[in-house]
């Protein structure tokens, strides 16, 4: 078995890493199990009892919470995790514009689209 | 009037402007997992199990930096714990399915499908679990196939990251405006703006934006619970007030409800 993993060429040209592909594989199945667990464990629990009204109350706010963190996180904050406020100049104008766009037409894919064309344009040229 | 395209193309149109913005990251990824050592089917397969961008940039960055496996795990656990939320807060419509369904569902969840499904459970009566799951396996089917073909590409592509992965806080900004429909969800989402920068830089991970969903939202469900316990019509109250788009736009089922609780009052 290991055998027809590592005769697959890995085509990179400079490999950085020490690990084979049966490293990879043990990764890749722990990663798995990381990646679902939190997603079935909560699913499976609140979906087979009566969850009481306070509860759906409290999520109801969770999704704008949710994705304000997402979004302040890529925007606000470094790729180590500290704070920027201006670390990205081209996000915040770009968010402003798909903000607006959104605001007037709700439609994702043009808000998205307008969203990647602003940030490319702002990254590129200025 | 509208049932007459089928249901595969309809939820395919709802799930497109995700695909779309899933094709540059997803070969950015599999270009990024290319470069840390992954074969192409190592990168197939952990696109499908883990179908996550954030985890698997994540991997990828330390693998390059020669991270022991262990740590790598416990990283993505701590990233990933967020799924928990994205589960709870869904759990509402999946009630009454079979525990298959449950299963299914929960494996391919990933924040971004988790929006559209979220915004159309709450805007369209009609909205099923099945038409959920589709999204999802919309979704998934871009991602990895974008995730293959990047690590086939390899170093033939460079990917400019920072303009591709402005594409999800795009998408992620969009829902947000879709969210806000009164001034107590803006100011919810103030306040977990500045909740979430302060918890990141303070525990110096991820576990920063669980933290900081779990206040704001608490905090938004104290508020309405309070004011839900002294005013009589809620809708009435200054943090009530609606905040809706340009009036063409208003087509949700909450815009119709809302429109239809002001006929009723006036």
């Amino acid at each position: 078995m290991e055998t027809v993993w590592t005769n697959f060429p890995v085509l990179a040209s400079t490999v950085v890493n020490k690990m084979d592909s049966t490293d990879h594989l043990i990764l890749i199945a722990l990663a798995a199990v990381t990646a679902f667990l939190p997603r079935y464990i909560p699913m499976l629990f609140f979906s087979t009892r009566e969850i009481p009204d306070w509860f759906n109350e409290w999520m109801k706010y969770v999704p704008v919470s949710l994705f304000t963190a997402l979004v302040v996180k890529s925007v606000f904050l470094s790729s180590t995790y500290h704070i920027e406020l201006l670390g990205h100049v081209n996000y915040i104008i770009a968010g402003v514009i798909v903000i607006l766009i959104t605001y007037v037409t709700r439609s994702m894919a043009f808000s998205v689209l307008a969203g990647l064309v602003a940030v490319f344009v702002i990254t590129t040229f200025f | 009037m509208k049932q007459k395209e089928p249901n595969w193309l309809m939820v395919l149109k709802v799930s497109m402007p995700l695909c779309l913005s899933y094709i540059p990251i997803g070969l950015a990824c599999g270009v990024l997992l290319h470069a840390a050592g992954f074969n192409f089917l190592m990168t197939l397969l952990v696109s499908i199990v883990v179908f996550s961008g954030g985890a698997q940039f994540l991997i990828a960055s330390l693998l390059t930096i020669n991270a022991p496996i262990l740590s790598i795990v416990v990283t993505l656990f701590f990233l990933e714990l967020r799924y928990a939320l994205l589960g709870s807060s869904l759990s509402k419509y999946m009630k009454n399915q079979p525990q298959r369904f449950i299963w299914l569902f929960s494996v391919s969840l990933n924040d971004e499908n988790y929006a559209i499904n979220y915004l159309k459970f709450n805007t369209d009566k009609d909205w099923t679990p099945r038409q959920a799951l589709m999204v999802e396996h919309y979704s998934l089917i871009t991602w990895s196939v974008s995730n293959f073909i990047g690590s086939l590409i390899g170093s033939a592509l460079t990917i400019n990251l920072d303009i591709v992965d402005f594409a999800l806080t795009a998408l992620f900004l969009y829902m947000i405006v879709m969210q806000v429909r009164n001034r107590l969800t803006f100011l919810i989402g103030l306040l977990s703006a500045v909740l979430s920068i302060i918890f990141i830089a303070w525990t110096k991970s991820t576990i920063g934006i669980i933290i900081s969903t779990l206040l704001a939202s608490f905090v938004g469900f104290m508020v309405e619970s309070y004011i839900r316990r002294h005013h009589q019509h809620v809708h009435h109250t200054w943090l009530f007030g609606k905040i809706r788009g340009p009036a063409i736009t208003r087509k949700t089922v909450e815009d119709k409800d809302a429109e239809e609780a002001d006929e009723a009052d006036s």
